[in-house]
């Protein structure tokens, strides 16, 4: 009769369920801050692109034909892609949250506005459109939202490095985690070790048992945790496209390959976390013993 | 001309040269301790409570290092050997402990295959033989019950069948009739002279069970103020003597 060899070391006890339950959750958070990062890098490339190409010409005394005529000629200016002169109907809806519904006076002296998109790779073309302007002989101003887009930029700079820096505390905590929790595994094991010990096996070989069972416990506590992870963004995902008239500037969560990827790496990394972390407990423990 | 016989160029199976041992900043357990176990000797230690027994014992299966002095085993000293040399000695050593130190969570069976396992040899290698060492202890039947389901005696034989699954070149027991009636410690004793005798082993065993070493005639080592002294007997192998030294028991 062909029987299983049992593992020397014993099944898994309620501590070992209770790192389960810890590795699990960090590498939930660090799946779920991977994620959140990853989106916050999309996201930033997206506005920051969206801002950078976009300009803003505001026409001082001008009616819509002078604009039109603008629009025009800055259409021909070299990096522009498109240039469009603002309806009436297009700058009363701007203006409709500070003057309601009825519009502007007619006499009101309102500025034109031009929307202004440029090719991606046009150096300085806002001063080349203020000039072109200024030699046709309009007064005109042109907005480049350098200062908004700054913000932007900055904004997301701080973001990005908030996640990533939460990425790695979480890392860093779930190793320290397994590392602590290796060691006192060991320490109510250590029956188990002397008997190994005395009976004649290398440190490798009790490092090994040791890192056996941490690492499919990191693997399988990461599977949780990425799993968890990877329901709850599904379900933000789906929450978000249910209002998504009002998402406005929130990142855009997507669960694209690089996402699956994320949450496919998070457990193997947590296992190997575990298992290197055992392996470096248990020999720097038996090096204590003759 | 000299005659040269075979055991002069024996090996000590233990060589103990000068050995003290303490505990951090204690007073010494040990001080200063010679001994020589030759290899297929026979030899009890003794001493009160407390006198040092199983700390000497430690030093003997390479659980300790002495404080000073040099441990060898089979002509090794230990002092500088490196690791994984030092756990190759283990394997030549067998040790039944005290307390048996059985595994809780392995079979009768799984207990004794555990030196096995550590040396790398497959179940396919090793079933009949741990199977058979079982049987031959009287738990031919109890092979798959836990250490907890057994008596104090079948877990005392578990463990000497784990000690000697190996053949091992040093047997070494504390206090191993402890926890059983006079008739299993008899039945116990008869076991290790068997070892003794049949395979060579060197055997030594600690115990405080002064009727037990008097009806066993091998050399008696006390222990006491950590000190060493042999009580009684030669240290010549009992396994060339004529006489059964276990002749005089029940």
């Amino acid at each position: 009769m062909k029987t299983r060899e049992s593992s020397l070391l014993p099944l898994e006890d309620a501590r070992e369920a209770a790192l389960f339950f810890v590795v699990g959750a960090l590498c939930f958070l660090a799946a779920l801050a991977a994620l959140s990062a990853k989106s916050t890098y999309g996201a930033a490339r997206a506005w920051t692109a969206e801002v950078e190409g976009e300009f803003t010409v505001s026409l001082s005394g001008a009616d819509a034909a002078a604009a039109d005529a603008a629009a025009r000629l800055l259409a021909q200016v070299d990096g522009v892609k498109e240039a469009r002169a603002f309806s009436d109907g297009e700058i009363n809806a701007l203006l409709e949250p500070n003057f309601g519904r009825s519009g502007l006076p007619a006499d009101l002296p309102v500025p034109r506005l031009i929307a202004v998109t440029g090719e991606a790779d046009a150096d300085d073309l806002g001063a080349r459109l203020s000039t072109a302007l200024h030699e046709a002989g309009y007064d005109a101003a042109v907005d480049a939202h350098a200062e908004w887009a700054g913000d932007v930029r900055n904004m997301l700079s701080v973001s990005r490095i908030a996640a990533l820096s939460i990425v790695a505390l979480l890392s860093a905590t779930a190793i320290a985690v397994i590392a602590f929790a290796t060691h006192a595994a060991l320490l109510a094991r250590r029956d188990i070790v002397d008997v190994l010990h005395i009976a004649g096996a290398k440190d490798r070989f009790i490092a090994s048992l040791f890192e056996r069972r941490f690492w499919l416990l990191g693997l399988r506590a990461g599977t949780v945790g990425a799993l968890v992870a990877l329901a709850s963004v599904a379900i933000l995902i789906a929450l978000s496209r249910s209002g998504a008239e009002r998402t406005g500037l929130l990142p855009q969560l997507s669960l694209d390959f690089p996402d699956l990827a994320v949450l496919v790496v998070t457990p193997v990394i947590a296992g190997l976390a575990a298992r290197i972390a055992a392996g470096i407990t248990v020999m720097r423990s038996l090096r204590t013993v003759m | 001309m000299t005659q040269l016989r075979p055991d002069m160029f024996e090996e000590a199976a233990v060589r103990l040269d000068g050995v003290s041992l303490r505990y951090d900043s204690s007073e010494e357990i040990l001080s200063g301790i010679d001994l020589v176990l030759k290899p297929g000797s026979f030899s009890f230690l003794t001493g009160a409570s407390g006198a040092g027994k199983s700390s000497l014992l430690k030093l003997l299966y390479l659980a300790q290092p002495p404080s000073r002095g040099e441990v060898s085993l089979f002509g090794r000293p230990t002092s500088r050997l490196p690791r994984d040399q030092l756990s190759a000695l283990r394997r030549r050593v067998g040790v039944v402990f005290q307390e048996f130190r059985l595994l809780g969570h392995l079979t009768a069976y799984e207990n004794v295959a555990l030196p096995l396992r550590v040396m790398g040899r497959k179940e396919t290698q090793y079933r009949r033989d741990v199977e058979e060492l079982l049987s031959w202890v009287g738990l031919g039947e109890r092979l798959h019950k836990r250490p907890e389901t057994l008596s104090g005696g079948e877990q005392q034989r578990v463990a000497i069948a784990r000690a000697v699954v190996t053949q091992p070149n040093l047997l070494i027991a504390d206090e191993p009739t402890g926890n059983v009636d006079p008739d299993m410690a008899a039945r116990l004793m008869r076991l290790f002279f068997e070892l003794n005798k049949r395979l060579g082993t060197t055997v030594i065993i600690a115990t405080h069970d002064l009727g037990l070493i008097r009806q066993i005639d091998a050399p008696v080592f006390r222990l006491a103020d950590g000190l060493l002294v042999q009580e009684s007997g030669a240290t010549t192998p009992t396994a060339r003597r004529r006489t059964d030294p276990l002749k005089a028991m029940p």
